[in-house]
């Protein structure tokens, strides 16, 4: 692909993200007309019940859904280059199944030592269900990254990291079984994803630690491009295999574990985005791959938060519904078109 | 001449459980060594040794008069490069991409190519003499012309060891000369030392001077190929029955 054209793909991600942004700004059970939508950003006009609109709920939820598309994206990139696996996602690593857990743990808890429904516990069901998450998440990664350190064979580590996720699954199964009708409800909610949980309050410490993340991956690009040659080669040329498999397992976890805990887990996202950038770009260098990968999770995830805000769906559809609608049919066209590769 | 390899007293093996012992090598640059032997004999232990993928369990290997294990992976990097039978497997990696993983040990830590980096890679493309094929898809070339790129890529590298495991396996007769042929140019023309494993023993009588044998409860034995031949040591670790080996002696001494 040549130079330029590799600049007019960039620019037309770039575009419909700034689109899809200002749609997610105007678009809801109230329209905001756009030229109102840009007065009150640019503090224009700050005497309008449009202000409370856009800076309490819907800017912050775009920057949540943009956010956590670029984390996502990227989480699933490094994965599938890691494990040179095409449906390899951060879920593989079972961060998923332990930030569930870990909710399932303290709704459980609260449930069982106080006899009464999480949801009637305020503020602890909101901080207590993310704070769970990521402890649970960061619990798996670290269990992850104990048997990463070992091993240098990627397949096992897979059936490691599949098996680990069904263990949490399972566990949190059980602990489901046991817990209180409105708790098991809440947690069904959690764990149908949503951009809206972060809010205003949240939203420097989400915000700093999603591009903290990001930033890590840019150093990641040339070890991430010779790992493409099989892991001989890579060893070879120099590379620490396992230290370099910690150092992607800990960015790639990170990135999902914090995603996870303030938004529920969100599927596909991870699992197909590199393999629209790859496919756009016709190219396997992880330079062009990463920053692309993070934009195209970017518009994806404003896409989908978007028509899961729909007027009259009010915001209740559920994200995951949205992301795995959008995502499945790409990774079909993306396999069959390999196939006939 | 200058001496590259050298093991002293080496044992190989897994888990100190040795396969061959006593290997007493000494490569200089240029020199051109075939790796033989039956299946199981311990040909892609000896590699992994080599190559510093497995620790030797006894004695020692000096690279440039060093211990092999003394050197860092990123030093080790510039002083020894490898072609493997595995390939890369990616739907979107191009020629250029794979040679230029060669360049890894030299760039700064974003991997950035500078236009000396650019430059070894299209001379390396060029001395193989695949630079036609520089914009392809990896994923799309013979196993022959994979061969060739896996070969740039080692060139690249530019180290003063290039060892190859088992590189004829899965090339077509004109192919396995074109690269015989190659290598021992790589050798005469650019002073590498080249190690390579093979299972072509009629071939590798015909264009090569020097062979390793191994064989299982066997001393490892190095050698002129045609007097090993002569001498009766191939027929012996090959199990080659005499009337066969009195007709390869007949052709090829």
């Amino acid at each position: 692909m040549k130079n330029s054209k590799i600049v007019l793909v960039f620019g037309g991600i770039i575009l419909l993200g700034l689109i899809l942004f200002v749609l997610n700004l105007v678009v809801g059970s109230v329209m905001a007309p756009l030229d109102d939508t840009l007065k009150v950003l640019f503090k224009v006009d700050t005497n309008n019940t449009l202000n409370v609109i856009i800076f309490n709920y819907r800017l912050p939820q775009a920057l949540t859904a943009l956010l956590a598309g670029a984390a996502l994206a990227v989480a699933g990139l490094l994965m599938q280059t890691l494990f040179r696996n095409p449906l390899a996602d951060p879920s593989m690593l079972g961060i998923s199944s332990g930030a569930s857990l870990g909710v399932g743990l303290v709704i459980l808890l609260t449930g069982a030592i106080s006899g009464a429904a999480i949801s009637s516990f305020g503020w602890w069901s909101t901080i207590g269900v993310s704070l769970a998450a990521f402890i649970g998440a960061v619990a798996i990664l670290f269990v992850m990254l104990a048997f990463s350190a070992r091993m240098k064979n990627m397949t096992t580590l897979i059936i490691i990291g599949l098996m680990i996720a069904y263990l949490a699954g399972s566990i949190t199964d059980i602990l489901k079984f046991f817990s209180l009708k409105e708790d098991i409800h809440a947690f069904v909610i959690w764990g149908m994803g949503s951009f809206s949980g972060v809010g205003t309050s949240k939203m420097t410490v989400f915000a700093t630690s999603i591009i903290i993340g990001l930033i890590a991956t840019f150093f990641l690009s040339k070890n991430l491009n010779i790992l493409l040659l099989g892991d001989m080669y890579a060893e070879n040329l120099g590379l620490n295999i396992k230290r370099n498999s910690v150092i992607i397992i800990l960015v790639s976890g990170y990135l999902t574990a914090i995603v996870t805990a303030y938004c529920g887990p969100i599927a596909f996202v991870g699992l197909a985005m590199p393999h629209i950038a790859r496919f756009l770009f016709k190219s396997s260098d992880h330079h062009l791959l990463i920053p692309a990968t993070m934009l195209i999770g970017i518009d994806m995830t404003l896409l989908c938060n978007l028509i899961a805000r729909m007027p009259g769906l009010d915001g209740n559809l559920p994200i995951n519904a949205v992301t795995a609608f959008i995502g499945a049919p790409v990774v079909i066209s993306v396999i069959m078109k390999s196939k006939k590769q | 001449m200058t001496e590259i390899l050298k093991t002293i007293s080496l044992s190989i093996g897994y888990d100190s459980h040795p396969v061959t012992s006593d290997i007493n090598i000494t490569l200089n640059d240029g020199d051109i060594i075939a790796l033989v032997g039956p299946n199981g004999a311990g040909k892609s232990t000896l590699f992994k040794t080599l190559s510093s993928h497995i620790k030797p369990i006894g004695g020692k290997i000096e690279l440039l008069g060093k211990d092999l294990l003394s050197y860092s992976p990123k030093e080790r990097a510039k002083l020894l490069g490898l072609v493997l039978t595995e390939r890369p497997d990616d739907m979107f990696l191009k020629v250029y991409d794979v040679v230029a993983a060669g360049r890894y040990p030299y760039t700064d830590m974003f991997g950035n190519l500078t236009e000396d980096d650019k430059k070894v890679i299209k001379a390396s493309l060029e001395l193989v003499g695949i630079i036609n094929l520089i914009d392809r898809v990896f994923n799309t070339l013979s196993d022959g012309e994979k061969q060739k790129v896996m070969i740039a890529k080692a060139i690249a590298q530019n180290t003063p060891v290039i060892m190859l495991d088992e590189p004829t396996a899965f090339l077509d007769y004109p192919s396995k000369i074109e690269l015989f042929t190659l290598l021992k140019r790589l050798a005469k023309e650019q002073h590498k030392t080249i190690i390579f494993s093979s299972h072509d023993l009629e071939l590798l009588l015909r264009y090569t001077d020097n062979l390793w044998i191994m064989a299982p409860k066997k001393p490892f034995v190095a050698g002129n190929s045609l007097q090993l031949l002569k001498d009766g040591v191939i027929k012996d670790y090959f199990k080659i029955k005499y009337s066969d080996n009195e007709y390869l002696i007949k052709e090829n001494v």
